[in-house]
């Protein structure tokens, strides 16, 4: 059946998450210059991250993997590591938390990640990040953390098998020629390696083993994330061992100089709030409608 | 590499998901397949599920196959009133028949089938993972390979995998059994058409209204008029904070003389005892003053819902002893005397502030229907193919006897019997007898005896609650049968002969239009009170009812017209619920998206359950 016996190695996955601000429902808010309000804005497991994650559970259905889930942020992001658990059913969480890792550009961050990557039950053998982060357009992240670990970057996955003989991922990878046609490149590369997980992965479970073991592993989530702090590890700078140079601000070789707000454009449409229970209302609206598509030629 | 399963059962309703318990308690793996996303979202019943203790013979309960389900299972009430009403037009006479309900049972509860079988399925799901099994939801199952070394099932959604024995729980559309050519698809004289719908009421209104204690309940059934003279009856069962309304007719009836099924209810729901049982108070809004500012429409408009909305909770939780604890135990009111008076002061508010009404109406919540197989015309006689064995609505097997509808009950049984036969053959290692051996089991169920022959005890009961009606009433129709079987001397005999004849000749003169429609219209004539109804009910048409239900639309249909010229389909244009079919130039056209799965119209249809995850999904059930 489909979860290999216990002779083979196990595997061990990490995933690193980032909490981003809520960009639905009106959640955002910014300060007077344009930049994020982040102590206002409600966060929550970025959506790249949390494919990220389900990518790693496909894993964990799949050959019975470990999975460790790491993050760097405010205490208050242990949040999204739960719902981070509850995707992929993590048997640990990390939690990088320390004034000195404030201001960090990727590379510094890249720093603090690959740290605490070491510090992971195991060694691990695939890495899983986002495909982007949403607030900050900061796909080095993950490259960075790779080059640092010394593991083969795989970008853009979109499907991904591990033959657990062989020690080896294979993987295919979604490549936008823009302007041209898309390619999905397949590869191979032995383990370790870094997977950043394409937007569009989705994955399917598509035997009975991995159904079953599908809603048990739902399940233990549901369970574990109950009391998700029992799994929840936080570190500070110290102890995880990085020199305070390489990491926040001093470690960070970019600087922000200036953000500019784009002017929006003013809208040239008119609008009018209808009341939708109200018959004359509508009807003049289809009246509109009517006129509207009277002047068009429809084929 | 194809996976392999010792056993797979298919279909999770009440009686698949008690194989797998069974088997698990058993010690044997088996994989249970259900087409709908969660366990439960595809299943109806009216429904009071029994536990039995018959004199003769033992049946498999509830209570046995899930240990805990005395302290844990959610039930609604324990039906502890049960009667019946002849019902003419607003004219009714009522006889208590729970004696008849109480006849060789431990118990009754009144069930809704999502919360339940939802509830069975965490039981026996997790047993089955204890043995290497489980369940597998959200996969259709499309057709089973049957070699002489192989059975391998095949599925909309994931890879095939071999199995040793199936357990076919697939339901009255039972798609198994035509793949397997096990049985032909029963025929319209075999079948009852259930409708209902789910009527909202809170805890203690239902208590009161019913002379009922907490978590009592009381069973409700009706015939006469109420069916719009078909073979059929009507019933009100009380749940927790609900009420299930519904009523079943002869589908032969229906076809004799086609109403639409949504008709037929309303006129079960207008019947001013129905209505009356299922009133309650509801919030009118006032129609928005239109000469005023646009922003002050809309600040009206949502600050109204929002009340209306938390006046509509907070009622419920007043009249609900236990959820009254809780809001004060949370610290969101001091006492329950605070409850009350906030809900009054939302009230005045609405009622002052924004002409909102308070008027006597009823709140409907779900519509939903089903085909009923009447196990005395339609269990199968070999309820097996090969290794595969059939359990419950999918063997056609269902207690259909004047007011007893039981087939919840009935498809546990089953399921324990065909689970045991598969230990019993995987312990051997020998499939061979495996169809013949759960044939007998089956056979030795007392249920099966119940489809097979009156019971003269069950008789008796039925006739002493009966004893107040003049017997020249029923006399003058059935005469000297009538008359021995109220003797007691007699009614032996007259039983003896009755079952000499057997259930298909005696069924034709006994489930007639005379036995439901008129017998019970004479007595609610001669002996009934009249009723008043004190409002009439404001009911929801079709698309309403439709635009309630939960669906996961599919774009490919599941079901294929046969003949779109057919005299069959063109009644479907009337007979389905939720009104799919329409008749187009002569020719009959289906729009399957509002299908609520009922089986209606499979007689002369390529009728499938959708895939996976696909279609309707209930609530309550
Ligand atoms: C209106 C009404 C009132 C009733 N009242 C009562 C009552 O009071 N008491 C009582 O005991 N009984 C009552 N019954 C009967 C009772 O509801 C049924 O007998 C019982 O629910 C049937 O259970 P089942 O498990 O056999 O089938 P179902 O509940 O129909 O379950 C079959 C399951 O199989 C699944 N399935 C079907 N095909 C496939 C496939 N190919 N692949 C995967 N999954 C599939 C379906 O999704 C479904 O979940 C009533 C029925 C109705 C309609
Ligand atoms: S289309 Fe057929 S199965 Fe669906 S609701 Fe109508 S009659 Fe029932």
């Amino acid at each position: 059946m489909g979860v290999t016996g216990s002779a083979m190695k196990e595997l061990n996955l990490a995933v690193i998450v980032k909490l981003e601000p809520d960009f639905s429902e009106g959640n955002v808010s910014y300060n007077a210059d344009g930049t994020l309000n982040r102590a206002e804005t409600k966060s929550i497991l970025g959506p790249h991250s949390a494919i990220a994650c389900s990518a790693a559970f496909y894993a964990k259905v799949k050959y019975g993997a470990r999975i460790s889930v790491g993050t760097m942020g405010p205490p208050i992001a242990d949040a999204a590591l739960a719902q981070a658990q509850q995707i992929c059913d993590a048997d640990e969480l990390h939690l990088y938390s320390d004034r000195l890792f404030a201001g960090a550009d990727t590379w510094a961050t890249a720093e603090t990640l690959r740290a605490g990557i070491a510090k992971m039950q195991g060694k691990m053998d695939i890495v899983f990040s986002g495909h982007r982060a949403s607030d900050g357009e900061t796909g080095q992240t993950g490259p960075q953390t790779a080059l640092k670990l010394g593991y083969t970057f795989l970008g853009h996955v979109i499907d991904y098998e591990v033959d657990m003989d062989r020690r080896v991922v294979r993987a295919k990878r979604l490549i936008t020629l823009q302007g041209f046609y898309d390619v999905i490149e397949e590869v191979e590369a032995p383990l370790p390696v870094f997977i950043a997980i394409d937007p569009s992965y989705k994955p399917s479970f598509n035997t009975v083993s991995q159904r079953l073991a599908y809603e048990k592993y739902q399940k233990e989530a549901k369970a574990r994330v109950a009391n998700y702090k029992q799994y929840l590890k936080v570190f500070n700078a110290q102890q995880l061992e990085v020199d305070p140079k390489m990491v926040g601000l001093p470690g960070s070789p970019t600087i922000v100089y200036k953000v500019e707000k784009i002017p929006k454009a003013k809208a040239s449409r008119k609008t009018e709030v209808i009341d939708g229970s109200n018959r004359a209302e509508l009807r003049r609206v289809a009246i509109k409608i009517h006129e509207v598509l009277g002047g068009m030629v429809i084929k | 590499m194809t996976e392999h399963y010792d056993v797979a059962i298919i279909g999770g309703g009440s009686a698949g998901l008690a194989a797998l318990k069974q088997l698990a308690n058993l010690g044997k793996q088996a994989v249970l397949i259900e087409a709908g996303k969660q366990v439960g979202s595809k299943n109806v019943s009216g429904g009071i599920l029994y536990s039995k203790r018959p004199k003769r013979g033992s049946t498999h309960n509830v209570e046995d196959v899930y240990e805990n389900f005395l302290s844990e299972a959610p039930v609604e009430r324990k039906i502890t009133k049960y009667i019946l009403h002849a019902v003419s037009k607003d004219k009714e006479f009522a006889i208590d028949l729970t004696s008849a309900h109480e006849y060789q049972a431990n118990f009754a509860y009144s069930v809704l089938l999502n919360r339940l079988n939802g509830w069975f399925a965490k039981q026996a799901g997790e047993a089955a993972e204890k043995q290497g099994g489980g369940i597998v939801s959200g996969v259709h199952v499309r057709s089973i390979t049957l070699n002489d070394e192989k059975t391998i099932i095949e599925t909309d959604e994931i890879e095939p995998f071999e199995v040793k024995a199936v357990i076919a729980a697939d339901g009255v559309n039972s798609e198994i059994a035509q793949l397997t050519g096990a049985r032909p698809k029963f025929t319209p004289a075999q079948l009852y058409q259930g409708v209902k719908v789910v009527v909202k009421l809170p805890e203690e209104i239902i208590e009161q209204r019913f002379g009922i204690g907490p978590d009592e309940g009381a069973a409700h059934l009706f015939s006469g008029d109420i069916t719009l003279n078909h073979i059929g009856g009507g019933f009100l069962y009380t749940n927790h904070d609900t009420l299930s309304v519904g009523a079943v007719y002869h589908y032969d009836s229906l076809l004799g003389r086609p109403a639409e099924p949504y008709t037929l209810i309303d006129a079960l729901l207008k019947n001013p005892m129905v209505s009356e049982f299922i009133k309650d108070e509801v919030a009118v809004k006032q129609e928005i003053d239109k000469s005023l500012p646009k922003e002050e429409q809309l600040r009206i408009r949502f600050a109204v819902s929002k009340l209306v909305k938390t006046w509509n909770e907070l009622r419920d939780a007043h009249y609900s002893p236990a959820a009254r604890r809780k809001l004060v135990e949370a610290g969101k009111y001091k006492s329950e005397d605070e409850i009350k008076a906030r809900l009054d002061s939302i009230r005045n508010e609405l009622q002052t502030k924004y002409a909102t009404r308070f008027v006597t109406d009823y709140v409907e919540l779900e519509y939903s229907a089903k085909l009923v197989p009447d196990g005395k015309r339609c269990m199968m006689k070999k309820p097996y193919h090969k290794n595969v064995l059939f359990i419950g609505d999918a063997a056609g097997r269902g207690v259909f006897i004047g007011p007893r509808i039981e087939g919840i009950n009935v498809g546990i049984d089953d399921a324990v019997r065909a689970a045991n036969s598969v230990a019993r053959a995987i312990d051997r290692n020998d499939f061979s007898t495996l169809g013949e051996h759960y044939t007998q089991q089956v056979e030795e169920s007392p249920f099966t005896r119940d489809m097979r022959e009156i019971d003269k005890d069950y008789l008796k009961t039925f006739l002493d609650a009966a004893k107040d009606v003049p017997k020249d009433i029923v006399g003058q129709r059935y005469g000297m049968i009538f008359r021995l079987m109220s003797s007691g001397t007699f009614r032996g005999l007259a039983v003896g002969f009755a079952n000499i004849l057997g259930y298909d000749k005696l069924l034709p003169m006994v489930e007639s239009e005379e036995t439901y429609v008129q017998v019970p219209i004479e007595i609610a004539e001669r002996l009934g009170q009249t009723v008043t109804a004190t409002y009439t009910p404001t009911i929801p048409g079709v698309a309403e009812r439709i635009a309630r239900l939960k669906y996961d639309d599919d774009r490919q249909p599941h079901i294929k017209v046969l003949d779109p010229e057919s005299e069959f389909m063109k009644k479907l244009v009337m007979l389905c619920p939720t009104s799919c079919y329409s008749l187009e130039a002569g020719k009959v056209m289906l729009q399957h998206e509002a299908c609520i799965e009922c089986g209606t119209c499979a007689k002369e249809t390529e009728w499938r359950h959708p895939r996976g995850e696909k279609g309707v999904i209930f609530q309550y059930g």
